[in-house]
């Protein structure tokens, strides 16, 4: 059977044009997909059955004990951390925040090692965005900073920037004047008509010294700023000031890399800078394909986007003290629950390293690094592959991911429910 | 050799991602793509090891030149291998240093360790 208009559930630009052949439980064709797509749909293998750490290694356990066991470890926990749910879909965030102010934990999801920064920036100074459409429909300058969407987010370009046909820029490729900025030379940065090739943790600097131009103040800027020719500086400023609309997209070249959120903001104020000149927009570049909707949930929900800590009876939010590295990092949680993601992998040492110290619990439809520090293992659907459900694009548009294949498993937010009603009558923060 | 540890993704990391206990995924988020210059500066060759330390420990990884990569810099996927030694301190944020962590790079016959290992040596047991 052929099923059209799938969505990937891969990374955030959830491409919703894929076609897929299956027969019966098995995906045997992906067409118009990356190789990411590819991958995620062709290459999904998966524990045949919960698995629970003990004294002699590993065994086999019924779901429905495994379900039990972890409710007990969340019952127990004086502070657990219930953390992840950035590859799921929005039913399953909803119930994880449930049962977070339901038990009085710290929820946290995995825009707090990407963008979390950027929202931090966002809260700051605001954030002028659009959609992927009217880029796509408008855009004749495009800025990548900071990222490679080549490798991060392969079909960026061809669906919405560089290669895309848009109404007002029917010639895309002659038409579109395309900006990248970063510390190395990439595939990206390769198809730039210009490459700004700044020195590690210049950002700042750099973003300072073009909003200074912008406003009409290149005199006090030196000849060089972070490694970048002043004329280059100048030369970019005429081009984004000239354009008709433009569009920034960042990566985790601003979020991670010195400065971190102020980096963001400097370029948030860019943005709005070039906004006197012309219409001029800025956007992040989401990894996760569900990363936006975990804070679209959690802030309808709880108020705050990450990082809420339910320990006080209501919602709390103060990154650096309640986000998911510095409370591994002080060894502070007794009790983790990791919904799909792999903090095993994906944390510094010293944070992983916490969850081997304490029960850990990981659903999560494939094996990842973290199982090995976890003590039970629940294997469940792939939303996208073998569960439909709601799914925010990297531009806040909700797309439903469609269910392609039936593989029998359990979906992550029927797991989830079990766990909250076994934890209900009783408990509370 | 002094260098800035910067890190990122990758479509065949991305493509091995769910499957990080297999020997693909270990070669692709070990591999430590250093500038051809600094290479020869070290006195290696692609696929020869080299032993990355910074405060919060270190790693066995495999030098791959990039021409890309600028001098004194090593990039390394994200993953195990770069978060073995990223510090895990945020000054504040909650966002570690994944890109601007200070290492040091030198030439060594020890071997790269796979997932498991690095799992294991922090509590874990391999499934």
């Amino acid at each position: 059977m052929i099923e059209q208009d799938v969505v990937c559930p891969f990374c955030g630009c959830l491409c919703d044009d894929l076609e897929i052949e299956t027969d019966g439980a098995r995906i045997v064709r992906v067409k118009n997909g990356c190789s990411l797509a590819e991958a995620t749909f062709m290459n999904d293998t998966r524990l045949p059955a919960p698995i629970r750490r003990t004294e002699a290694g590993w065994e086999e356990i019924s779901y429905d004990e495994a379900i039990s066991e972890t409710a007990e470890i969340l019952r127990e926990a004086d502070r657990p951390l219930l953390y992840g749910w950035s590859s799921t879909h929005g039913e399953t965030q909803s119930i994880g925040v449930h049962i977070a102010e339901l038990i009085g934990a710290v929820i946290d999801n995995t825009s707090t090692v990407c963008h979390g920064p950027s929202i931090l920036a966002i809260q700051e100074v605001g954030h002028p965005g659009c959609t992927l459409g009217q880029v796509k429909n408008r855009a004749d300058v495009i800025i990548y900073w900071g990222c490679n969407p080549v490798e991060a987010h392969p079909r960026h370009m061809s669906r919405y920037t560089t290669f895309a046909t848009g109404f007002f820029v029917p010639e895309a490729q002659r038409e579109r004047t395309v900006i990248v900025v970063d510390t190395r030379r990439t595939d990206t940065t390769n198809i730039a008509d210009e490459f700004v090739q700044i020195e590690h943790g210049g950002d700042y600097a750099v973003l300072s010294a073009l909003r200074a131009i912008v406003r009409g103040k290149a005199h006090v800027i030196p000849a060089s700023v972070a490694g970048v020719a002043k004329e280059q500086l100048v030369r970019i400023a005429e081009i984004c000031k000239n354009a008709k609309f433009g569009a920034i997209f960042f990566g985790l070249g601003l979020t991670m890399s010195r400065g971190k959120y102020k980096n963001v903001r400097n370029a948030i104020e860019l943005t709005d800078e070039l906004s006197r000149h012309t219409k001029f927009v800025i956007s992040p570049l989401r990894g996760h394909g569900n990363v936006y909707g975990s804070n679209e949930v959690f802030t309808w929900m709880t108020g705050y986007p990450f990082a809420v800590d339910f320990a006080r009876g209501i919602a709390f939010y103060n990154p650096g003290e309640t986000t998911a590295v510095d409370i591994l990092r002080r060894g502070e949680c007794d009790a983790a629950l990791i919904v799909a993601s792999d903090p095993g992998a994906n944390f510094p040492r010293a944070a992983a390293a916490h969850l081997a110290k304490i029960p850990t619990v990981v659903i999560d439809p494939h094996v990842n690094a973290t199982t090995a520090l976890s003590r039970i293992h629940i294997p469940c659907t792939a939303a996208g592959i073998d569960a439909a459900g709601t799914a925010y694009r990297m531009d806040g548009i909700p797309i439903r991911l469609k269910k392609v294949i039936d593989r029998g498993y359990p979906d992550d937010a029927e797991i989830l429910r079990k766990i909250y009603d076994r934890l209900d009558g009783g408990m509370g923060p | 050799m002094r260098c800035i540890l910067n890190t990122g993704r990758s479509v065949p990391q991305g493509t091995a991602v769910e499957h990080k206990l297999s020997d693909v995924y270990r070669s692709i988020a070990s591999a430590c793509f250093l500038n051809p210059v600094d290479l020869m500066i070290l006195g290696i060759e692609d696929g020869d090891r080299v032993r990355v330390t910074t405060p919060a420990g270190y790693v066995i990884l495999t030098a791959r030149p990039a021409e890309g990569v600028a001098r004194n810099e090593c990039f390394v996927t994200i993953g195990p291998y770069a978060n073995h030694i990223i510090s895990s301190e945020t000054q504040g944020t909650g966002m570690p240093d994944f890109k601007s962590q200070d290492a040091d790079v030198e030439p060594t016959e020890e071997a790269v360790k796979s997932v498991g290992e690095l799992m294991e040596a922090i509590g874990g047991v391999r499934p």
